[in-house]
């Protein structure tokens, strides 16, 4: 279904509406994955669906609904289910009216979409992936992971006028290669598939597997790392964009901490939906625009996300969530950071981080998929893996190097080299 | 719609497919959510569409769609059958083992006294908007958020074998979050209506209104605990805890697809091999976990599961044995079983069906025991009760848990709250220290209703029973040791 179609849908349910306020959106969607383990295809899966959901307000009073059955009936009923919803709810003193098109301010030109990716060419990822999974094999390893390439539209429409629409596409690839006594993982992400040398991902994993087979034990304790990108992901950015009210009202570990140092002065982390090797969206799901901006500027906490009428209370800029998020990187390559280091541990990825105290930004985790001890300069050997204890804010204040960045998922993040991280337990592979 | 369904069948049928399914899913989904005294949303979803599977040339395929006429499920068919062409083209996928199974033609429906949908919403808000405000009467209190959330789903199958099953399944669930902040940190205590299959009067008789008050001060309480000791202690653990540790470190780890490594990329292996039947020394002999997807209340059962098997009992572990793993059709040979034992669900019409946790028990002492009577045969121990912070390695043998709330237990009493509270353990050894069970009197249902796994992830729901049990000496501190 394309803009004009989901146009027409969203401006057929908005003649239903008899509210104050109304805001409409359109999700549609397909995706294609080629999924595979011990060497063999398991899941070839294809999905499509397309979404209307529609927010009303009389004055304070709000409601929502959402249906993925298009038909006029339906978006009749879809309008009465929302305006019946929104009439008996109690007055919101924190609701906002739809943002109007002044408020929403200026969309960046994001460019997000691959036509060749849109076409979810199945046949050429199984191709690819099995061809993949054949030299992994022939290496005496097992591969698995997952191949997934989609493509969706989101269009939003308001009572207020505001009328935005952004289609993208997204190729992902992730493969883990075992060994009889150890394993190593690689990933990609791109708005193009043709991006993706899924042979490629598979050798980077194949390459750490053969390295982390027969894992040696070590005590746990604190030690100096170096995260790779994927371990920098999952551990980092998100922890340290928290909501502005929760904040202001003492329930984030960001507390107090506005304007001022919160982490080593080299760490900016930012967002900006037209960055071209991880884009964002360029509007908020109330149709304001995607902030481009920095959270944490030379160390300093710059932005909390904040609401509209946080925003408004707080006499702050409504920044919204971030779209995307960019951990600004350095010059150093992966090797250059383990050539510096005197004794220390290589982390591939974490696995099952929680947190532990939010309030102080105490987090839990797993490493997985090859862990290496590092000896003068040099990877020496395998691990054992280990279960980390340590907080976001204290392993940004002993920040010893920035390396390279690449993308994962939707981030853009570098390796780090942190000093005396807390190792706090082992497991028994 | 198995109208439908059995014509989606019959096309890929005649396309060349040797097995096909077709599911038809109308799921309703209403959240209310209030923060403090605001009403923060009031959404109802509805999503309805067709997924279709197909087995062509031992390979699978799998294609879905919203759009529900006929030549848009023959769309799909189509798409189905062209990518398990691909598939068996490409001469890598694993030889296709299909359990048998009768071709059940059955309904059943989730047994519901009061339709939550039909409940008003007014009135719903109204009770959450009662809730908060009586926590946020206890001095300290600072914020409190509440929720509700009730699923429908419907669901029609039909199979190339002659299945025809349709499924209502009704959930409810609702849950109150009190806060308490001070200069320097901030505690939550939670009570919950624990997720059930069951209608809108499991709500009703959740004393939120009686124990709002209670919930408040014990977060309040909570700021000024003290701090978890580190060494090693007795653990009792409630059920609306240990459901939790049950779920990380007996029901991922007996998934048979994860055994056999066919998540490995993504939610990963188990430390348990199908090999280890009768074999694996699980836990202490007291330890029985029996899986049961008959469990009228429970968030897993649905009378048959995706690959059209009828709901089962069966053991997991028997004295502390590892007894069995949850499968599907394709996955049963992997442990010789000539049947599944019917956990092969999908999370909506989209999703392509894979195996996933049944409800599962501990099973109760057999002996008369009360929790009182457990804490006074405790000497140096911590009670925990709710869910908190947990973590598990891919193979599912070191983790580390928190709690929502913890209280000393001293020389047989209760001796003061703690805060800052974490266990950490190795599965085998944890259950090995298992030692005391509460009786069946205090065995209770504890749902889960955000268990993720799969690529792409699928979000499943599941029971878990147990009574309060103890555990001795596992190692527990403050997690920044």
């Amino acid at each position: 279904m394309d803009e004009a179609q989901a146009v027409e849908i969203l401006e057929s349910l908005l003649k239903h509406v008899d509210a104050d306020g109304a805001e409409a959106s359109f999700h549609s969607g397909a995706r294609f994955t080629a999924r595979f383990a011990d060497n063999r295809l398991t899941q070839n899966v294809q999905a499509e669906n397309a979404t209307v959901s529609l927010a009303v307000s009389y004055g304070q009073r709000h409601g929502g609904a959402s249906t993925n059955d298009l038909s006029p009936e339906s978006l009749k009923a879809l309008a009465e289910r929302a305006q019946a919803a929104a009439r008996v709810s109690p007055p919101d003193p924190e609701h906002m009216p739809p943002v109007t098109p002044e408020e929403a301010g200026e969309y960046s030109q994001v460019e997000a979409w691959d036509e060749a990716t849109a076409a979810l060419p199945a046949g050429e990822r199984i191709e690819a992936v099995c061809a993949a999974m054949k030299d992994v094999e022939a290496a005496g390893y097992r591969l698995s992971g997952a191949h997934t390439s989609s493509a969706g539209l989101h269009v939003l429409m308001n009572s207020a006028g505001v009328r935005c629409a952004h289609r993208s596409t997204e190729s992902e690839l992730h493969c883990t290669a075992l060994g009889d006594h150890g394993s190593g993982w690689a990933q990609a992400t791109s708005v193009r598939d043709a991006d993706i040398d899924t042979a490629g991902v598979a050798r980077e994993a194949l390459e750490i597997a053969r390295a982390a087979q027969h894992p040696t034990d070590i005590e746990p304790g604190r030690y100096t790392v170096i995260l790779r990108p994927a371990a920098v992901w999952e551990m980092i950015p998100f922890y340290l964009v928290c909501d502005a009210k929760a904040t202001d009202e003492g329930r984030t570990c960001l507390r107090g901490k506005l304007g001022t140092q919160i982490v080593d002065e080299r760490v900016t982390l930012r967002s900006e939906p037209a960055f071209a090797a991880c884009p964002g969206a360029p509007f908020q799901g109330d149709g304001m625009a995607s902030s481009g901006l920095s959270w944490i500027g030379g160390g300093v906490l710059k932005h909390l996300c904040t609401s509209r009428y946080w925003a408004r209370q707080s006499k702050r800029l409504a920044t919204g969530w971030p779209s995307n998020l960019i951990f600004d990187g350095g010059e150093a390559s992966l090797e250059e950071l383990i050539a510096s280091t005197e004794r220390g541990i290589l982390v591939t990825r974490f696995w099952y981080i929680r947190d532990v105290d939010p309030m102080e930004s105490l987090l839990t985790g797993m490493t997985r998929d090859g862990l290496f001890l590092i000896e003068d300069g040099k990877i020496s050997r395998p691990l054992i893996q280990l279960r980390f204890n340590d907080s976001v804010l204290g392993c940004l204040n002993r920040l010893e190097a920035i390396g390279q960045c690449e993308r994962v998922e939707n981030t853009y993040v570098p390796a780090l080299k942190i000093r005396d991280f807390n190792f706090a337990s082992k497991t028994k592979f | 719609m198995l109208e439908l369904c059995r014509h989606a069948v019959g096309a890929a049928r005649s396309l060349g497919a040797d097995y096909a399914d077709a599911r038809v899913m109308e799921i309703r989904n209403q959240h209310l959510a209030t923060e403090d005294q605001r009403v923060s949303g009031v959404h109802d979803a509805e999503s309805m569409g067709i997924g279709v599977r197909v087995i062509v040339a031992g390979a699978w395929g799998f294609s879905a769609t919203s759009r529900l006429t006929r030549p848009d499920a023959e769309r799909a068919v189509r798409q189905a059958v062209e990518i398990a062409r691909s598939g068996a083209a490409a001469r890598a996928t694993r030889e296709l083992h299909w359990a048998d199974e009768p071709p059940h033609v059955a309904e059943y429906r989730t047994p519901v006294r009061k339709d939550p949908f039909a409940v008003p919403v007014e009135d719903k808000i109204g009770l959450l908007l009662e809730v908060n405000k009586r926590a946020l009467g206890v001095k300290g209190v600072t914020k409190c958020y509440s929720h509700m959330h009730f699923r429908r789903q419907h669901r029609w199958l039909a199979t190339s074998e002659g299945a025809a099953i349709e499924s209502d399944v009704c959930t409810s669930t609702a849950c109150c979050t009190a806060t308490a902040v001070n200069g320097t940190t901030a505690k939550q205590r939670y009570l919950e209506a624990t997720p059930c299959n069951i209608g809108y009067e499991h709500i009703e008789q959740t004393p939120f209104l009686e124990e709002a008050e209670r919930v408040g001060a014990e977060a309040v309480e909570h700021l000024s605990a003290k701090s978890c000791p580190s060494g090693q202690k007795d653990l009792i653990l409630l059920p609306s805890h240990l459901a939790l540790t049950m779920h990380e470190s007996i029901g991922h780890a007996t998934e048979l697809d994860r055994a056999i490594g066919m998540e490995e990329s993504l939610a990963g292996s188990s430390f348990a091999t199908p090999d280890q039947i009768g074999k694996l020394k699980y836990g202490s002999p007291m330890m029985n976990v029996v899986a049961d997807n008959t469990l009228p209340v429970g968030c897993a059962s649905m009378g048959f599961d995706d690959d059209a098997v009828e709901c089962q009992r069966y053991d997991l572990v028997r004295e502390g044995m590892l007894a069995g793993f949850m499968c599907s059709r394709d996955t049963a040979h992997a442990m010789d079983a000539a049947r599944s034992n019917g956990s092969c669900r999908a999370d909506s019409w989209g999703s392509i069906p894979i195996v996933r946790q049944s409800n599962f028990s501990l099973e109760p002492g057999e002996a008369p025991l009360t929790l009182e009577e457990l804490i006074a045969d405790t000497k140096d121990g911590i009670l925990i009760d709710g869910m908190g912070s947990f973590s598990i390695d891919q193979k599912r043998y070191n983790f580390q848990f928190g709690g929502d709330c913890f209280w000393e237990i001293k020389n047989g009493k209760l001796a003061g709250m703690l805060k800052d509270v974490t266990y950490w353990a190795i599965t085998t050894d944890f259950w090995g220290s298992l030692d005391a069970i509460c009786d069946r009197r205090f065995w209770e249902p504890i749902g889960v209703m955000n268990c993720g796994k799969g690529d792409p992830m699928q979000i499943a729901q599941m029971s878990h029973c147990t009574a309060p049990a103890r555990f001795r000496q596992i190692n527990v501190g403050p997690a920044n040791r």
